[in-house]
């Protein structure tokens, strides 16, 4: 294809531009481009790098979150995993860990038994002690259940059965 | 007088009735040790430690001990086959054990991924008396050891997927009819949708050799262990009677076709000289079938259940005496099924037993 403006060397250029939603397109030469004032060493556009550099634009403008992932080396101090390790095995080391990480863990273990709160057997050599917490652990659940859906007269049934139970078994 | 014929046609129904299409019922429990890392992170004197601790609270109970570490490859296999041990304890691991009763029925593996797994096994749909049975054996462990316990998650376990009650209750399942009615899938995909994990007899990632399938709860956090078990009993009786009708359709509409299929797998089973365990069940589960839709009444369905388990390498190479390798396992499976069966002897075999 030979170029629009001197019809006389081969078109190396080919510009396609939108002007007020109009699309033109033109082929030139080098030459006569350079003589047009285009840019015919201009790098093309490529979206990763733009991208990059939004991003770093962006960190520079908005304020650091204060809840910025803690130090992956941290161990546990029941037997010394770290959250790296257990995050990406998907097991814990110890019961402490279940603790320790407790930020990283609680959300693990809802997302995978859509519940966060025990409901079945308690160790009998520590019931007393142990039920009453699972159970009034139960109940104050519920209780954030009725505030959350303005069941009032229920959360105040649900607050006395707790200082109930309370009352029942002081803590050891 | 009733005639003989008849006390074991009944007896035959009464099995059939009750083990047609859940085979067995199954209760575990996952508990570690207050204090002690997780089998995964401890090392070896503290595996050891809470190996000592846990044969040592289960010796009254559960008086058949292996340390798992010092038996056979062949001793493992044979415990792995029969739903004693994981696959993980069938690799030996160092400081692991399974503690039994006398009759295999109730069972405790020590740091397989949590410190003590117990487990209770019980013949055809029995899930509530298998909880009771394991709730009972922990409570007896748990007077001699203290459990990492949280009063918010439960029993405190190495994966996150066990937290809570600790309890994987599963049934082990024959479902030729709804494999052979091609109704398998769209049960697989509704029972998870409910969340229940559907596996193959052999437990994780395997195939479901000869249409046998587990089906177990996979929540275990926030529902009581009486919930878990009564509502998968529910499930698990919705699926045998889809099983049921399945099979009724099959006599129904394709009769010629499962008694071909039933008569070839009995041909093979009968006749042939070397047989892979694959084969056998496959073939087994089909002679099962036909059983089941009276199209095959000299076998009593139990032989078959008793072979299922036989015909795999370790019971195999138990009852033989001696190692056997593969090439030899499938001849000793071949003349093993044919003889129990009923098949044709051959000429050594026959040669063997007049000598």
């Amino acid at each position: 294809m030979l170029c629009e403006n001197c019809q006389q060397k081969e078109a190396t250029l080919h510009l396609t531009q939108v002007v007020n939603g109009e699309v033109t397109k033109c082929h030139l030469c080098e030459s006569c481009a350079i003589s047009k004032g285009i840019d015919v060493h201009a790098t093309p556009l490529d979206l990763g790098d733009m991208l990059k550099n939004l991003k770093e634009k962006l960190a520079q403008v908005q304020p650091k979150p204060s809840d910025a992932p803690p130090d992956s080396s941290a161990a546990c101090p029941g037997c010394g995993a770290t959250r790296a390790e257990i995050l990406k095995k998907g097991r814990l080391g110890c019961h402490q860990c279940y603790d320790v990480f407790s930020a990283e863990i609680l959300p693990v273990v809802i997302s995978l038994q859509h519940n966060d709160q025990h409901a079945g057997k308690v160790p009998r050599r520590a019931s007393a002690h142990l039920k009453t917490s699972v159970e009034s652990a139960r109940l104050r659940r519920e209780l954030d259940k009725a505030i959350a859906s303005e069941n009032y007269e229920q959360a105040a049934a649900l607050r006395d059965q707790i200082r109930a139970l309370q009352m029942e078994a002081p803590s050891p | 007088m009733i005639p003989r014929a008849n006390v074991l046609d009944t007896a035959e129904a009464a099995y059939q009735s009750a083990f047609g299409v859940t085979l067995s019922s199954r209760v575990r429990l996952a508990r570690n040790l207050r204090g002690l890392p997780f089998p995964d992170r401890a090392s070896a004197p503290v595996r050891a430690e809470v190996r000592r601790l846990v044969m040592e609270a289960a010796r009254d109970v559960l008086p058949c001990q292996d340390a798992l570490s010092s038996s056979t490859l062949l001793a493992r296999q044979q415990l792995f086959e029969s739903h004693l041990i994981s696959r993980n304890l069938l690799a030996g691991s160092p400081e692991t054990a399974v503690c039994r009763n006398l009759t295999s029925t109730q069972a405790v593996m020590v740091n397989e991924e949590d410190h003590v797994r117990i487990q209770a096994l019980r013949p055809g749909l029995a899930l509530q008396e298998a909880w009771a049975d394991a709730d009972a054996l922990d409570d007896v462990l748990e007077r001699h050891l203290d459990y990492a316990f949280s009063p918010v998650l439960g029993y405190l376990t190495s994966c996150p997927t066990n937290v809570g009650t600790g309890m994987r209750a599963s049934v082990l399942m024959h479902l030729p009819g709804l494999v052979l009615m091609s109704e398998m899938e769209p049960i697989i995909n509704g029972l998870n949708k409910i969340g229940l994990a559907v596996r193959g007899r052999w437990g994780e990632g395997t195939a479901a050799i000869g249409h046998m399938f587990q089906i177990s709860n996979q929540l275990t956090l926030g529902v009581p262990e009486e919930r878990i078990v009564a509502d998968l009993t529910e499930i698990v009786k919705e699926v045998a009677e889809h099983e049921r009708n399945a099979r009724e359709r099959l006599k129904k509409e394709r009769r010629l076709q499962m008694a071909d299929l039933t008569a070839r797998a009995e041909g093979l089973l009968k006749a042939a000289r070397l047989m892979t365990a694959r084969e056998a069940l496959e073939r087994l589960s089909e002679l099962r079938l036909g059983i089941a839709l009276g199209l095959k009444r000299r076998i009593p369905m139990a032989t078959v259940d008793r072979l299922l388990l036989e015909v795999q390498p370790a019971h195999l190479q138990a009852w033989a005496g001696r190692a056997l390798d593969g090439a030899a396992r499938d001849k000793v499976r071949a003349d093993r099924l044919r003889a129990e069966l009923g098949g044709r002897r051959t000429k050594r075999m026959a040669k063997r037993t007049t000598t």
